[in-house]
This record gives structure tokens, C-alpha cells and sequence, in this order.
């Protein structure tokens, strides 16, 4: 092959169906945001993208347990996986409308959960008549000591 | 990071890593709230457990304590993304050596959606790590470390 200044093409690799720059490491990019889970076996599998989802011994959880913050945590999970992919795919309008999609559904089923349980950000005491953040439980004091 | 792309990317899966810090110390903490000074014993936490009784205090497996000794910074694109790269696959393989070893199904469901978290991390970074090389100069990425020399 000619070295020759104008020809960059020694300068890469092949790999099927991609050229890639010899001496750096390459992860193809991923295409779309979709297929996509929904958003409770998106949280229970630990990823939206059934592409990534490559778990060891092939064992995989089934269901995230039904607990008071299940909705939040699945949407909220969906929202945050869709914003790293969005990072690295900032112009890929389908993914930005489906983030966009779960961002209200994030605010609604936040609010919900503010209403029934109290607060879980400092904006969810806006207007509350007191001061509510110190009540129990919290997020790790999950209720085995009732039961004893 | 001079590139805008790489540092929403860098910050947020730093705010994921940060939560996750939070949901192992809340595991230790639900598997540790109520041990007796037998139980202590028979798990072999006699040592931890004379330092730091049930409080939650982050160490390696072997008892390294986490510290900043801990991290790597090397302040050059090319280098820091692959110690990313290499520190996704790292966690990964620990949290497959704690599957190995753990029959606790609570514990292993919160270890195989954080060793899951990993491999997505690892696409990101290896994305992040193309577009950043996308910026660089296309005849030789390492003609200079664009964090340093602009």
C-alpha cells in the first residue's frame, strides 16, 4: 500500500462493515434508541436497550419488587439512560421525543408519589404547611423492623 | 475535557457512579443492621466489625479503604477515556466474582443491575471515545492531548 500523503486510508483498519483507526481502542456506535424495554423491565434488567442487555450466566432479574417507589424508579431509570445515550447521540430526534415523553411522565408519576408519600426533593416542600422531610421511612429503612 | 459532548457524559455517568455508592453502602447497611456478635464472627467480620461496628465504611473487598488513591486522572483525552473503558470492565468482573460467590437473591438482584450499568457504561465511554477522536486530527490522534495543548 502507498504511503502517500494525500491517502489517509493505511491510517485505518478494516472490520466488517467499518473502518476504524489502527492503534485506538473502537465501539461501534450504537445505532437507535430503539428496540427499547418498557420501563419496568428497562429498571429490572438494568439497561432500555436489549442490544446492551448481556447478563452474566445468562441470569437475569424478573421482577423489581413492588414497592411504593417501582413507577418512580422505572421512569426515573428510563430518563437517565436515555439522557447518557442521548450524550453521545445528541441529534437523534426520535430518542430526544421519547425522552421527552418520559420526562412528563417522570414529573407525573413524581408528583404522585410526593402527594402519597411526602417528599423526595427539596422542590416537593414548596407550600407544604411543615416541615416533612424528616418523617419516616427512608429509602434504606425498608419495614423488617414492624415485623420483628 | 475540552469537548462539550464528552463532559455531559462524563458528569452524568459521575452522578450514576456517586448513586451507586449509595446503593452498596445501603445493601452492607440492610445486611449488617441487625448481626449479633455471633453472626459477626461466623461471617469472618470480626476485623471490620472491631473498627467500624454496623457503620457503613467503603473498603475493597480485601479492606483497602476507598480513598483518592483510588482514582486515576491522567489529564489526557485518549488516557483518561480508557482508564474509563478499563474501569467499567473492572467493576463488571467484580460484580460477576460477587454472583459467583453470593446465593442471597436480594443481594444478587441489586449486583446484576449495577454489573449491568457497567457494560452500558462501557458503549458510552467506547462512543465518547470516537467522538472525541472525531475532533482530533485525522492524520495522527496523538499528535497532541487536546486537554492540555487546546
Amino acid at each position: 500500500m502507498s504511503c502517500n500523503q494525500s491517502d489517509k486510508s493505511y491510517k485505518l483498519g478494516s472490520l466488517p462493515g467499518a473502518r476504524a483507526p489502527l492503534a485506538l481502542s473502537y465501539v461501534p456506535m450504537q445505532d437507535s434508541a430503539a428496540p427499547a424495554y418498557e420501563p419496568s423491565e428497562a429498571l429490572e434488567r438494568g439497561t432500555l436497550f436489549p442490544g446492551l442487555d448481556l447478563p452474566f450466566m445468562n441470569v437475569v432479574n424478573e421482577n423489581v419488587p413492588d414497592v411504593p417507589t417501582a413507577e418512580l424508579m422505572a421512569i426515573d431509570f428510563v430518563t437517565d439512560e436515555l439522557e447518557l445515550y442521548l450524550d453521545t447521540h445528541a441529534a437523534d430526534r426520535e430518542a430526544f421525543q421519547l425522552y421527552q415523553s418520559f420526562l412528563a411522565l417522570k414529573e407525573e408519576a413524581h408528583r404522585r408519589y410526593a402527594e402519597a408519600y411526602g417528599p423526595i426533593c427539596q422542590r416537593d416542600q414548596l407550600g407544604s404547611d411543615a416541615y416533612t422531610w424528616l418523617r419516616d421511612p427512608w429509602p434504606w429503612d425498608y419495614p423488617v423492623r414492624e415485623e420483628r | 475535557m475540552p469537548y462539550p459532548e464528552l463532559k455531559g457524559l462524563l458528569t452524568d455517568i459521575g452522578t450514576e457512579e456517586l448513586g451507586h455508592l449509595e446503593m452498596v453502602g445501603t445493601v452492607v447497611h440492610q445486611l449488617t443492621r441487625e448481626m449479633s456478635a455471633d453472626d459477626v464472627k461466623k461471617a469472618g467480620l470480626d476485623a471490620y466489625f472491631v473498627d467500624h461496628t454496623a457503620g457503613v465504611y467503603p473498603t475493597a473487598a480485601s479492606g483497602f479503604p476507598w480513598s483518592a488513591a483510588s482514582m486515576q486522572v491522567k489529564g489526557d483525552v485518549i488516557a483518561d477515556l480508557s482508564e474509563d473503558l478499563a474501569a467499567e470492565q473492572k467493576a463488571r468482573v467484580t460484580y460477576d466474582n460477587i454472583l459467583r460467590l453470593s446465593d442471597d437473591p436480594d443481594v444478587n438482584n441489586v449486583m446484576r443491575y449495577l454489573r449491568e450499568r457497567e457494560i452500558v457504561h462501557y458503549q458510552r465511554f467506547g462512543e465518547a471515545l470516537r467522538l472525541a477522536s472525531e475532533r482530533m486530527n485525522e492524520r495522527n490522534v496523538y499528535v497532541m492531548n487536546p486537554s492540555f495543548d487546546g
